[in-house]
């Protein structure tokens, strides 16, 4: 799904550590308009409960989290 | 600003004092000893990060609230309200301030600006101007315990993950990471990523102790953020499991403001005494060393390498020697820095920096010192167990091409343990 879905920015977060980047969708979700969205790519399996309790907290959601080939998968939307 | 308002902020201010406090904001003699003490004033030479500057803007609201003179002469007694113009300035005195505390150390009367500034924070926060990346780590940490079931299975998935990995460098198929263990010594609090519970696993396993893993991280945004309330929430959701568990001991990552929260703050905060030790990890594997129950090859790094004392497993959590003797025990060529111990310049990472993107400039400046205190060492690997700090040497290793190495203590450890399965290494950020 978050393979075909185009997102308004990607972010390579590959190599981060937690909890930057759950750190890095949080800095940058001010630059995709609401209704938009970014896909995120992580490294470190701490982000599967970092960047879904993030965007709960923060009343954005998350579309998808995946664990792909090892790594971590997120589409993330702007609600407000 | 509303008169009403001003009187409210300036309420937190009264909330928060008691002795000490009162003794602080009586009793600096302005000799300005502390300024060559904060790397941010020395780095940037700027008046606002001066530390008794900083700490001047609650003397101001303390004098024009607290004292006689001040309410009724406020021009002359410099007090002032906290309206906006205090609080922007405010703003940037605090959330700027690592929390390192060498100015206390440097300082004839031990002020402590550092307190002095989560005063600030709290009166930042009561007027809804906290700094909002910290309260949102702050409250997503809250969030997942307030909701752990939602977060549970893919927590524990990520626990059998790093699992396969101790398996596979231990040689132990029967390798575990426990978790939830009923009875065990120690309940090891890790962040939330692989990399600080993977060799914290193989190193537990190689001393055959009895653990289990926290569900929670240690890392405390509330405590970066100032809100006491939040960060002492954070801190009960793995102490809460230390009591349930019936464990021993605490034992807390490599994170320096994580150790300081656990081992000195909660017990303040909670008005609760524990029922165990709290043990920073350093503490645990120097006595795993020194009691031959891990081995660590003596000459497994040849290259120099130096030590970094973060200042809240140093200065403010009197961890000293036995990082160093954890070091010293796997290299041949230890190199400290000048000054270090009580006296190391803080890196300039802590306090929640590394988050706050719009302080990276400032940052990365304000580490100029910490990178001269490198290269004068010669080393080629700079080890240190602070998260923050590790972050903030590999930004200044970018931009000032320092050529070095930056690794946690567990990873030096983890290569120069002779693990069975060590042909098989993985990098724990893998
Ligand atoms: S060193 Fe202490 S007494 Fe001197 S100006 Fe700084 S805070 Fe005040
Ligand atoms: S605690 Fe550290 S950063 Fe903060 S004012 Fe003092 S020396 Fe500067």
């Amino acid at each position: 799904m978050s393979e075909e879905m185009k997102a308004d920015l990607d972010l390579d977060l590959k190599g981060l550590l937690c909890p930057m980047p759950m750190v890095k969708v949080s800095q940058n979700i001010a630059s995709v308009p609401v209704g938009g969205t970014i896909r995120a790519v992580a490294t470190d399996p701490g982000s599967m409960a970092d960047i879904p309790a993030w965007a709960k907290s923060t009343g954005n959601e998350v579309i998808s989290a995946e664990k792909v080939d090892g790594e971590f998968v997120f589409m993330v939307k702007r609600l407000k | 600003m509303e008169t009403q308002q001003m009187t409210t902020l300036a309420g937190v201010l009264d909330k928060k004092m008691n002795r000490q406090l009162k003794q602080y904001l009586d009793i600096c003699a302005r000799c300005a000893i502390c300024k060559d003490a904060c790397h941010q004033y020395v780095a940037t030479q700027d008046f606002k990060y001066l530390p008794a500057r900083r700490a001047e803007l609650i003397r101001q609201i303390y004098k024009k609230y607290f004292t006689k003179t001040g309410e009724f002469v406020p021009a002359l007694y410099e007090a002032r309200d906290p309206d906006e113009n205090l609080l922007d300035e405010l703003y940037e005195s605090a959330y700027a301030c690592t929390g390192c505390r060498r100015c206390m150390y440097y300082c004839p009367f031990s002020i402590d600006t550092a307190w002095i500034l989560s005063v600030a924070k709290a009166i930042l926060i009561a007027a809804g101007k906290g700094n909002e990346m910290l309260g949102q780590l702050a409250d997503a940490a809250l969030f997942k315990s307030d909701n752990f079931e939602m977060f549970k299975d893919v927590i524990v998935d990520g626990f059998k993950d790093i699992e396969l990995q101790v398996k596979e460098l231990t040689g132990d198929p029967d390798a575990e990471i426990p978790v939830d263990k009923q009875g065990a010594d120690i309940l090891y609090v890790a962040l939330a990523g692989a990399h600080s519970i993977l060799p914290a696993a193989v190193i537990f396993h190689e001393a055959k102790a009895s653990w289990t893993l926290s569900y929670f991280e240690a890392a405390n945004y509330g405590y970066f953020f100032g809100d006491a309330v939040k960060a002492r929430q954070i801190a009960d959701r793995f102490m809460d499991e230390a009591k349930r568990l019936g464990v021993k001991e605490v034992v807390i990552t490599e994170c320096g403001h994580a150790y300081r929260v656990a081992e000195i703050f909660h017990e303040a905060w909670s008005g609760e005494k524990h029922s165990f030790k709290v043990r920073h990890i350093l503490e645990v594997i120097d006595e795993y060393i020194t009691d031959g129950r891990i081995t660590v090859r003596p000459d497994a790094i040849t290259e120099p390498v130096t030590y970094h004392d973060p200042c809240q497993v140093g200065r403010n959590g009197g961890i000293f020697e036995q990082p160093r003797n954890i070091v010293c025990a796997l290299a041949s060529d230890f190199r400290d820095m000048t000054p270090n111990r009580e006296q190391q310049w803080c890196c300039g990472g802590g306090g929640g920096l590394v988050a706050i993107s719009e302080m990276d400039e400032f940052r990365l400046k304000s580490g100029t010192i910490k990178a001269e205190q490198i290269k004068a060492t010669g080393a080629r690997i700079i080890a240190s167990p602070c998260e923050n700090c590790r972050l903030q040497m590999e930004g200044l290793n970018d931009s000032m091409e320092l050529g070095i190495e930056v690794k946690a203590i567990m990873d030096l450890v983890l290569e120069a343990m002779p693990l069975a399965g060590s042909s098989a290494k993985v990098t724990p950020t893998d």
